[in-house]
């Protein structure tokens, strides 16, 4: 429990914390004193002068937003001199400040306008001539209207201390200072809106909404953003039918109001022109043509109970993303289980996040986090492997470096990356300890990290006699074997040593590692680690895995992922058999379920008959020598239920227009647990549906009716299902590790696959490893369709080492061509610092012309189709 | 033959004297050092500087010795000193001539101060426009880093310090000693906010003196002489010791005068520095530098020292005087140094930023005949709006010239503005307008 301080601040006492600013302290007991350049996510600048207050016994007026709280002082905030001071501030503001209010789309939401509403004159002194900036061309999609500034640096310090990108600064001196942008060509930032954001006025807007609006002529929903699994709560604001604009509150959601470029700047695929807005049905004639849902809805029903009579429920199949809603994949599990009779169904969970659930199940026995964004930022270490944090999770990058930056966290990182500065953040600048691996040695740098661990002694001593033989063979093991080939030991010796040292410590692992060869089996080492340092059930301990796609957790926790039923258990498991039963007053198929990659296969060969695919393209996701767009023409029914025409449903006989997660209701599980409500904000496009809608109403016409009013009568069945998802909810405690599940582990489970998990990696290597990785701008395919996010980065180009790039004599804009067993593939290519040499990354989003050129691997306990790494050649092109 | 003794130009003012550590020594320089590092304890040097009675010669006038002790004593460290020499006050230019005719001096001062108060790592922060005397003070310290002055074991007593000297690029806020140590961190020149007070949060967060290169330069002369000598020059117990005033304007001698304090203003301009330079009698002076505020002939008798002349209603600042006889248009006098404030005003917090240039429009507009009855109102208004109300004093100082202008010569400014035209002025002012919608930059 802090000290306290005991103050008055107008006549009202107050005790609050030690530490606490004058400002803050007069906000809990209701007075807010204006002020133009304090935020609470930043440090105190205290330039404004607005927000100065009557202390007593100090002779001036003193600045709230800087003098902290002392035992028994008495502030006042409303007195005549104080007032006058407002106003002195703001007529010096105002003298300058041109009358934008008309065109400017601060208008209505405006600092500025609301403090000279309280405190100012209606006529000015001023009549001189105003400052003027000349007018200059910003970036594609922030506007900045300098002579509306107020310079009180918000965005400078936001983008300095927040999100340590520091692309803002201000330039010039006095009334003619300016703020600019490190570069002589337009703004190369990470885009993340932070600044527009926190402008107290109108000198940084949006230009996607330029002119658009004014705030009082839009709805609002308060929804979760559907790219990446951070979890961030945002709203929505529309007009009609459009939306316009997304903002994210102050103190709001998991992100605390804090965006990434995805979600300030990508939602404008949800008004996309070429949004289905009708069935389509494939005639005789080959071409898909609109039908209308009373047409669609019982063509689906009999096709699918044809099927099921002639073939066998097992003939049918389903995939569904794990972008939809937990509703959504509860009823799709529910539709394929009961009105299909199929347990084939699975997720894009299968993609990654499976090999990090099945390893948490195994030994910690739940597949949610035992530690959550609070714990990031109050750990004292930081382990993160293989996160590419600020390119795929950005959020969590924020809770990281604040971590770091605010209370001197010690970060370890072991990613394929190299210190340098650029135009985005880049976690490993902050690192005290940084390994750089190649994209495809994680693994391989976890199984050093344990025999470092070993090596610097730092085994838990109650674990080495309770659970001795665990100690003892994974030591044998690893004793046996060196350390990783060109991985430098005495790093890793640092890390271990390092993270075992603190008090509260997280391990944050990405999908570099999850996604590579051999995930399954490096999360379960890693696992061991933190078993191994006595740390895996201690509070504030943990190991978190972040999922690229928003609802993965979600995914699986519904059961619409193969092998799971809902709870994230087992199929074989008959408590959650018999909730079911009494539940849905059915009976679950017992059949083990196939796997994405088992689907294809099956489709390849004849056994499957058809696919029922919700939101997913494998067409696309997965490469050329998959073969899938064969396997799926072999159906004899292909139903896909989409956003868009994509490469998948060009193949289908019929394509179901969806709602996208704007156009309805729902919850979203992010990486951390969090249960998070999706609220819609506009009426579905077109004639689109939401998903779990469009699958009761084929329920209800195959007589097996799954029938909901709305999705808050889902989310009930799903906690009569679920033991404990109230518990797992949104105001969740992290879960605790399941205690007779890692007893059982430690007893034996752990030497099932002891020898193939610590197995030396093959030596060879080729000269080049180029990794198809998520990129900052973008997430999936649903980005390319966000003309915002496409402004910043259209197409796809290969990032290399500036070495390298020199080394190849390659000049900007140059293409390069890459060969592999498979086929080869040419692209452009562009200098990254922070690509290690022999590295390259190509963003997942732009894939496609590195189809012929990836291949499939299975993993095989999980099924993951690994298929994002490949050694390659690399050659000039012309 | 000058009145008085010099003490701190004693040695540039012999003919043949060029600056070099030879000359110094010979002239009995680097003999306190000797008296101190390892004979005497740090906290002995401390009160040894307090008894002296010094006080800081910037502008400030903050008491040395206590200034030194404010540093935390279980502080682990490191500390550090900076010799503020960012000379930059209007009308002042004693610094450069101490540092360009005699560094030594200094850097032997610098020398006693890092070992009174436990510095290890010292800076000089000298203004860029500095060229001449940035090159004489490198060499000055190569010099001494030959002679084993700095660096290691100094004289075999076991103390250390390094002193490096570091350019500023063009400001006058980075005199301003928080703006000094943001500058001097890489990073913007812009002022903190006080508390913390350096002592305890200065460079890179660590204790941190700051002194001015004259302060620094007494110091040798202290320890050799003993502060007792110190205490009883000048006009003790509150202006100990010597001063060099920058003596500039309408007067017959321009230039650095080393004065005990406490002689008359009249003293020094009229028998000093010659006195006016033509028949024309004395209208106004400015007693410190470009922040104090405007005296005029009835405070001619005021004395020379901190307490006096802020009695008098202004200060004794930076000891930069500048002289105005009749016929100086008071007015164009305030705009001339409006034009300063303006241009220097870091920018950081609003009243200085934006308040700056309103006056310096309404100043120029007065001056070019374009003033309006309400504008002195508007003046007088503002000005209290940013004295008291900023993140350092440069608000204060830019409002001085304003308001004593306006105090002694309300009638130039009505004159002004009734008749639209400057009355001192038979053709057009040289100084183009920066700001008056005629010159709008």
């Amino acid at each position: 429990m802090a000290d306290m301080v005991n103050v008055l601040i107008d006549g009202k006492p107050l005790a609050v914390e030690k530490g606490t600013l004058v400002i803050e302290a007069a906000r809990r007991v209701g007075i807010m004193i204006p002020n133009f350049c304090h935020h609470p996510k930043l440090k105190p600048d205290a330039n404004c002068r607005m927000c100065l207050v009557e202390v007593e016994k100090m002779p001036k007026l003193q600045t709230s937003c800087s003098v902290l709280v002392a035992e028994g002082m008495v502030v006042r905030t409303d007195t005549p001199e104080v007032n006058s001071a407002h106003k002195s501030v703001l007529e010096f503001i105002l003298a300058n400040h041109p009358l934008d209010c008309p065109v400017c789309d601060q208008g209505g939401r405006c600092d500025l306008q609301d403090f000279s509403h309280q405190y100012t004159p209606t006529t000015s002194d001023f009549i001189d001539v105003k400052r003027v900036f000349k007018k200059e061309y910003f970036s594609p999609l922030i506007d900045k209207e300098m002579n509306r500034c107020v310079q009180c640096l918000r965005c400078v310090r936001y983008c300095d201390e927040v999100v340590d990108a520091k692309a803002l600064a201000p330039i010039n001196r006095g009334t003619m200072t300016e703020i600019s942008h490190f570069s002589s060509h337009q703004l190369d930032c990470e885009f993340c809106g932070g600044c527009v954001q926190i402008c107290p006025v109108g000198a940084f807007t949006s230009r996607l909404s330029g002119f658009e609006f004014r705030p009082w002529m839009m709805k609002r929903a308060d929804t979760t953003c559907g790219y990446c699994g951070d979890g961030c709560s945002l709203t929505l604001q529309t007009r009609g039918q459009q939306v316009i604009e997304v903002m994210s509150a102050y103190g709001e959601g998991r992100n605390n109001g804090d965006l990434c470029a995805r979600g300030y700047f990508g939602f404008q695929y949800v008004n996309h022109t070429e949004r289905l807005t009708a069935p389509l049905v494939r005639q005789a004639d080959g071409k898909l043509a609109p039908v209308t849902w009373e047409e669609v809805l019982p063509l689906l029903a009999e096709r699918f109970t044809q099927l099921k009579l002639a073939h066998g429920a097992d003939a049918i199949a389903g995939l569904i993303t794990a972008r939809c809603t937990n509703e959504d994949l509860y009823v799709f599990q529910k539709f394929m289980r009961l009105a299909i009779g199929s347990n084939h169904l699975d997720s894009s969970a299968r993609y990654g996040h499976v090999n990090a659930v099945e390893a948490l199940r195994r030994v910690q026995g739940t597949n949610r986090w035992t530690v959550s964004y609070e714990d990031i930022l109050q750990a004292d270490a930081l382990l993160l492997i293989g996160t590419q944090i600020t390119f795929a999770n950005p959020i969590v990058g924020l809770k990281v470096k604040e971590a770091v930056k605010k209370h001197d966290a010690k970060l370890l990182t072991i990613e394929t990356g190299l210190r340098s500065v650029e135009t985005t953040s880049n976690i490993v600048n902050l690192s005290s300890v940084h390994l750089p691996v190649a994209f495809d040695r994680h693994a391989e740098a976890v199984q050093g990290l344990i025999k470092a661990l070993f090596d610097e002694n730092l085994m838990d001593s109650g674990l080495e006699s309770r659970s001795a033989d665990f100690v003892a063979k994974t030591k044998a093991i690893i004793s046996a074997s060196s350390y990783p080939d060109g991985i430098d030991a005495s790093t890793l010796r640092a890390i271990a040593k390092t993270f075992a040292a603190a008090k509260r410590g997280v391990i944050i692992v990405g999908q570099d590692l999850l996604q590579a060869p051999g995930g399954y089996q490096a999360m379960m080492n890693l696992t061991d680690f933190l078993l191994l340092l006595g740390k895996l059930t201690q509070p504030g301990w943990g190991i978190a895995p972040l999922t690229e796609e928003n609802n993965e957790q979600g995914a699986v926790e519904m059961g619409a992922t193969a092998g799971y039923l809902p709870g994230a258990t087992g199929l074989e498991n008959a408590a959650t058999r018999e909730r079911l039963v009494a539940t849905w007053k059915e009976s679950v198929p017992p059949t083990q379920g196939m796997r994405l990659l088992e689907m294809l296969e099956a489709a390849q060969n004849g056994r499957l008959k058809a696919m029922y695919i919700v939101g997913e393209n494998p067409v696309r996701s997965l490469p050329a020598s998959s073969h899938v767009t064969q396997a799926l023409k072999s159906l004899e029914f292909l139903v896909v239920q989409e956003l868009f025409l994509t490469e998948t449903a060009q193949l289908a006989d019929v394509v179901l227009p969806a709602c996208s997660y704007a156009e309805k209701n729902g919850t979203f599980t992010n990486s951390e647990g969090f249960v998070q409500k999706v609220r819609q904000g506009l009426d579905p496009i077109g004639d689109s549906r939401p998903d779990w809608e469009i699958l009761s109403a084929i329920s209800v016409l195959m007589g097996y009716p799954l029938e909901y009013g709305d999705t808050r009568e889902i989310l009930k069945e799903i906690r009569a299902v679920i033991l404990g998802y109230n518990v797992l909810g949104i105001k969740a405690e992290p879960a605790k590790v399941d205690a007779p599940t890692m007893e059982r582990y430690l007893a034996g489970g752990f030497a099932e696959d002891l020898a193939q998990r610590y197995r030396a990696a093959s030596a060879h290597r080729a000269d080049w490893t180029l990794r198809l990785g998520q990129t900052l701008f973008h997430s999936g395919k649903m980005s390319t369709m966000a003309q915002g996010l496409l402004e910043i980065q259209k197409e796809g180009r290969l990032y290399m080492n500036p070495a390298d790039f020199q080394r190849l004599h390659l000049q900007a804009g140059d293409r390069v061509r890459l060969t592999a067993e498979t086929g080869e593939a040419t692209v452009g290519v562009s200098p990254l610092g922070r690509i290690p040499e022999g590295m390259l990354l190509f963003p997942e989003s732009f894939r496609e012309p590195l189809a012929p050129l990836l291949r499939v691997t299975a993993d095989p306990v999980t099924g993951v189709p690994y298929h994002k790494l490949q050694q390659v050649g690399v050659q000039k092109v012309g | 033959m000058p009145k008085y003794e010099p003490v701190l130009l004693k040695n540039m003012v012999q003919p043949g004297y060029t600056g070099s550590l030879a000359d110094y020594e010979r002239a009995g320089g680097y003999q306190a050092i000797r008296k101190v590092l390892g004979k005497l304890s740090p906290p002995d040097v401390t009160n040894l500087v307090k008894r002296s009675g010094l006080r800081g010669r910037g502008g400030a006038g903050f008491p040395t010795g206590v200034k030194w002790s404010f540093i935390p004593k279980d502080h682990p460290g490191p500390r550090y000193l900076c010799c503020n020499a960012d000379e930059s006050e209007p009308g002042t230019f004693k610094d450069r001539q101490l540092m360009e005719r005699d560094p030594h001096q200094m850097i032997e001062g610098m020398i006693l101060a890092s070992y009174a108060i436990g510095v290890r790592t010292a800076y000089i922060y000298i203004r860029g426009e500095f060229a001449l005397g940035a090159k004489i003070v490198e060499r000055a310290l190569s010099e001494a880093y030959q002679a084993k002055y700095l660096g290691e074991d100094i004289l075999g007593s076991g103390f250390a310090v390094d002193i490096y000297l570091h350019r500023g690029a063009g400001a006058y806020i980075c005199g301003e000693e928080t703006a000094l140590l943001e500058s001097l961190e890489g990073k913007r020149g812009l002022p903190r906010s006080k508390p913390p007070f350096p002592a305890t949060h200065g460079l890179f967060g660590k204790p941190t003196v700051v002194n001015n290169v004259e302060t620094l330069a007494n110091l040798p002369h202290i320890v050799n002489q003993g502060p007792e000598w110190f205490a009883a020059l000048g006009s003790p117990p509150k202006s100990a010791g010597t001063r060099v005033f920058c003596l500039s304007g309408h007067i017959k001698r321009p230039g650095n005068y080393e004065v005990p304090m406490g002689i008359t203003f009249r003293e020094m301009i009229y028998e000093i520095a010659g006195g006016m330079r033509t028949s024309k009698p004395l209208k106004a002076f400015i007693p410190g530098g470009a922040s104090a505020a405007f005296l005029t002939p009835e405070h001619l008798d005021v004395k020379m020292d901190f307490e006096s002349v802020a009695q008098a209603g202004s200060m004794l600042g930076s000891g930069g005087v500048t002289v105005m006889e009749e016929g100086t248009c008071m007015v164009w006098a305030a705009q001339n140094l409006l034009h300063f404030f303006y241009h220097e005003s870091c920018g950081k917090c609003t009243p200085c930023r934006e308040g700056s240039s309103w006056l310096l429009q309404i100043l120029e507009r007065i001056e070019h005949g374009l003033g309006h009855p309400k504008d002195i109102d508007t003046m007088l208004r503002l000005c209290p709006n940013i004295a008291g109300r900023t993140v350092c004093a440069f608000g204060d100082a830019a409002i001085a010239p304003i308001l004593s202008t306006l105090q002694y010569f309300r009638d130039e400014y009505d004159t002004h503005i009734r008749e639209h035209r400057c009355p001192f002025r038979t053709e057009p002012s040289q100084m183009q307008p920066a700001l008056t919608a005629a010159g709008m930059h």
